[in-house]
């Protein structure tokens, strides 16, 4: 392809573009949520899916005809609310009224009340974690009070398949402004004016990526999105493509217009994984809308920019979020990776100078054309300015996502806009950035989560997967899961990695076993420093972390396994064992009729027992039983009695 | 996957001052001018090459100027190919062809390797030989490349899929919530490991790395259209026992 030589002057394209997107947003009409108006929104993000957001949207809109209010009620259908915990979730506009949790078999009395009057049917409606009271109003949750968003503005909000939804909220706005004539050389230096760092988990800024991105010459460049969002338990980057596709298609058009305009063709493209089918169709819904409108594709907005992007799915290898082995899975090879002495920005995909950047970063950046980069700068610390979205989840009260500003605590998070642990349940630690992060204890619980602070405490932001864990978690038991989601994942290229964290992982089973000497520890500690410096890529110099964090903020438990044999939370199965309370049970079968293996025996009425030489330790009599009569004690208590070490 | 930047300081190791040896060469590579060095293989005294072919200098060029292509000329192999390829076609089931037509139609109009791979998967559940072959050769790939994606990624699967697939989420949420035990009350209760297909391919169990229903922890989900939330290793029972009852019928 040709380079593209264009005039840095302003010819009369800045009326022309404006009138486009003009008209595009009076086609567009009023938004679906204007103030004022009778609607229904209803949540239609995954987890709500899941828990039959189908049957809910069925009977609502049955209930509605039936009573003839079809045509003058809107049922809207949104992307995730956020509060995954409480879902299904609906909220009843103009008034705001929230209901979590509701079932078919409720909608008739809510219509009666709350739609078709202006009441509200108290019993179901959401109670205040520390009170207990009644909360009527969306914004008046702590959970939603609490957040600061501006990522997450619209999603909720907004009918994520219907662009004219995005156009009336003042969606491609940004795009429009950009193209109407402003410099590359000055979009670049908004973006780095914001201090925007990338929110895939490094924090490289994001305005310098561009700049070296473009100064890098070559017959086209690509601007690329990362969409695998590998780490287990992280679920944000997914929430952004499934309710706001367009903030996402926005942010890379006004990247491939800094990087490419005067420059040379751009193509873009979004590497999605495969494992989250919803948001891949919402965006390639998005796609077909935005080059419908002109949005993408040859000639945006009459500017005489061009730009389109393509799908790509991933097929489940972790390793494939490292920039260099998801270019060469979007080439169609094995994700490997490989030395990053020549970065992407200058030999990325296809050896093209390539622009790489996390689903979340590209979110935030219409935001920051629209409101200016002060605006999102006074957001933040000194080094993270803006917002960072978590997923929030584990045995914390409200699991969901949040978005805090960069700085709030760890305790803010988890405690304010979290909800605390559960109901009789002590904090532990709080694991951030998946396995290639930490756990952090309770003691750090005030350190303020930016990228600078986590990194210093041996944890990182990572790409924003918060679990919190309670006394009943192993944290050896914890560090091993990790290590062998590593391990499998391991693409196989450096031996130390590959081999490596094999040999970490049989140490810690071993640990986990009861099986383990202080030598061993001594060796898990060395392999952890060779594992990180041995490795390609970040996959293998960060999968230590977990391992590391646990040693250094929870060494006693690991040597509470070593030393004494015994595991403190009543995880490791070899170290621990189901016995039957005599005092408590009642005898009601529940345990005998529920264990798999028939290990359980006793008449009715009176107290059964285990037999161990049966027992496969599956916690099933435990969960049954309502009495509470089945405790898990250590396998060999008195081995730790009287015993010098 | 997220990053971060290594330490700088020394670790100590031997590795540490091996990997910092190879660095330090590496950038004295770069800053010479191209096309200064000639290769050429090593031959053995007889005149055999020693190269294996094993392409790991391809893959760590540091400027991708290596590349292996397979040699068709080459006729003596130490094994009969054709036999091996009868033998593996043999042990698979027979495929429907007609459902493959939209797959090679698509790799017309230009998709890539693993786009195929996904239709090849879409349209049959798993991913059969011959349609690697076929797509080897519509692609003008050698098969080793195509295989050697194929089996890179983990979705993929080279053997044949039950007509239900219990996909048990195995995210840090899930884990933390039991799902260990869940995945094993699973498997015993279809009396199939993880991983592996009933021999009346009626269940497919495995587990995958997170499907993002934290909130739901432990989650499972069955053929991709239904989640459970909240599982208990009862529940899964339960689950195993509505299903069969289902297939029953």
């Amino acid at each position: 392809m040709a380079p593209v030589n264009r005039s840095s002057q302003n010819d009369g394209r800045g009326a022309k573009v404006m009138a486009a997107y003009e008209t595009l947003v009076a086609r567009a009409g009023r938004p679906a949520l204007a103030p004022g108006t009778r609607v229904i929104r209803v949540c239609a993000g995954s987890t709500c899916n899941a828990m039959g957001r189908d049957k809910l949207v069925a009977a609502l809109r049955k209930e509605l005809a039936a009573r003839g209010l079809a045509d003058e009620v809107t049922v809207l259908e949104t992307g995730c609310h956020g509060l995954c915990q409480e879902g299904p979730i609906v909220v009843v506009h103009p008034e705001g009224v929230f209901y979590p949790r509701l079932s078919p078999k409720d909608i008739a009395e809510i219509v009666e009340t709350s739609v078709v009057g202006d009441g509200v049917v108290e019993r179901l409606l959401y109670r205040h974690p520390e009170t207990g009271e009644p909360v009527v109003r969306e914004d008046d949750i702590p959970f939603y009070a609490r957040q600061r968003r501006v990522v997450r503005e619209l999603n909720g909000r907004i009918n994520p398949t219907s662009i004219d939804d995005y156009l009336a909220h003042g969606g491609y706005r940004a795009l429009a402004s950009v193209l109407a004539g402003r410099q590359p050389e000055d979009v670049i230096a908004e973006i780095e004016r914001s201090g925007l760092r990338g929110r895939g988990g490094a924090g490289f800024p994001t305005g310098r990526k561009w700049r070296s991105c473009r100064a890098n010459p070559g017959e086209v460049h690509y601007v690329v999105c990362n969409g695998d969002e590998g780490d287990p338990g992280a679920f944000m980057d997914r929430a952004i493509l499934e309710d706001n596709p367009h903030s996402v298609i926005e942010g890379m058009a006004i990247a491939a217009y800094a990087i490419g305009w005067d420059n040379t063709p751009v193509q873009g493209y979004v590497y999605v994984r495969h494992e989250y089918p919803l948001a891949v169709a919402r965006l390639r819904t998005a796609l077909e809308q935005a080059r419908e409108r002109g949005l993408l594709g040859k000639d945006i907005l009459g500017s005489g920019f061009e730009f389109d992007i393509r799908i790509n799915q991933g097929a489940g290898a972790f390793v494939c979020g490292e920039s260099t082995a998801l270019t060469a899975s979007i080439e169609g090879q094995r994700g490997m990776p490989r030395g990053k002495h020549i970065r992407t920005v200058a030999h990325g995909l296809w050896g093209q100078p390539t622009n790489l950047n996390n689903v979340e970063t590209y979110a935030n950046v219409p935001w920051i054309i629209n409101h200016g980069a002060e605006a999102f700068a006074a957001l933040g610390t000194a080094t993270s300015k803006g917002t960072k979205i978590f997923s929030l989840a584990g045995k914390v009260r409200n699991t969901g996502l949040v978005e805090v500003p960069m700085g709030a605590t760890l305790r803010e998070v988890i405690f304010g806009v979290g909800g605390g642990m559960l109901p009789g349940r002590e904090f532990k630690a709080v694991q951030l950035g998946g396995p290639s992060g930490g756990c952090l204890p309770a003691e750090l619980l005030d350190e303020p989560v930016d990228f600078e602070s986590l990194t210093g405490a041996g944890a990182m932001m990572g790409s924003g997967g918060m679990i919190v864990v309670d006394d009943s978690t192993c944290m050896v038991d914890f560090a091993r899961f990790f290590l062998r989601f590593t391990s499998e994942e391991s693409c196989g290229k450096c031996v130390p990695c590959r081999v490596g964290t094999t040999r970490m992982l049989e140490i810690l089973e071993r640990i986990s076993a009861g099986e383990a000497s202080v030598d061993d520890v001594e060796l898990l500690e060395r392999l952890c420093g060779d594992v990180i410096e041995g490795s390609l890529c970040q996959l293998g110099g960060s999968a230590p972390n977990p391992v590391l964090t646990t040693l250094r903020y929870f060494r006693d438990e690991v040597m509470a396994h070593v030393v004494e044999k015994r595991c403190p939370a009543k995880v490791c199965r070899p170290l621990i064992k189901y016995v039957i309370d005599p005092e408590k049970c009642t005898g009601c079968h529940a345990c005998f009729t529920a264990c798999p293996v028939g290990a359980i025996s006793g008449e009715r009425k009176q107290p059964h027992v285990i037999d161990q030489s049966l027992c496969i330790k599956c916690d099933t009599c435990r969960q049954v039983c309502k009495f509470d009569a089945i405790p898990v004690v250590d396998a060999e208590p008195a081995l730790t009695e009287g015993r010098s070490r | 996957m997220a990053r971060r930047g290594r330490s700088a300081e020394p670790r100590g190791s031997a590795l540490y001052e091996v990997i910092k040896g190879v660095d330090f060469e590496r950038r004295e590579l770069l800053e010479k001018p191209a096309g200064v060095g000639l290769f050429d293989l090593v031959r053995e005294p007889d005149g055999s090459y020693r190269c294996y072919a094993c392409t790991l200098c391809e893959r760590t060029c540091p400027v991708d100027c290596i590349e292996i292509d397979y040699c068709p000329e080459h006729e003596e192999l130490p094994f009969d190919v054709e036999a091996e390829k009868a033998a593996i076609a043999a042990a698979q089931p027979e495929v429907d062809r007609s459902r493959f037509d939209a797959v090679i139609a698509r790799i017309r109009e230009g998709s890539g390797l693993i786009e195929a791979l996904h239709a090849t998967q879409e349209a049959y559940g798993w991913l059969p030989r011959k349609a690697l072959e076929d797509i080897a050769a519509e692609m003008h790939l050698p098969f080793s490349r195509v295989y050697g994606v194929a089996s890179f990624y983990t979705q993929f699967r080279l053997e044949p899929v039950g007509r239900h697939v219990i996909s048990v989420c195995m995210g840090t949420a899930c884990h933390v919530a039991g799902a260990p035990l869940v995945a094993e009350a699973f498997s015993q209760a279809l009396e199939v490991p993880v991983g592996g297909t009933s021999d009346d391919l009626a269940f497919t169990l495995q587990t995958v790395n997170c499907i993002g229903a934290c909130a739901l922890a432990p989650a499972v989900r069955l053929d991709d259209s239904e989640t459970f939330g909240r599982v208990t290793p009862d529940e899964a029972r339960r689950i195993v026992r509505r299903l069969r009852k289902r297939e029953e019928d």
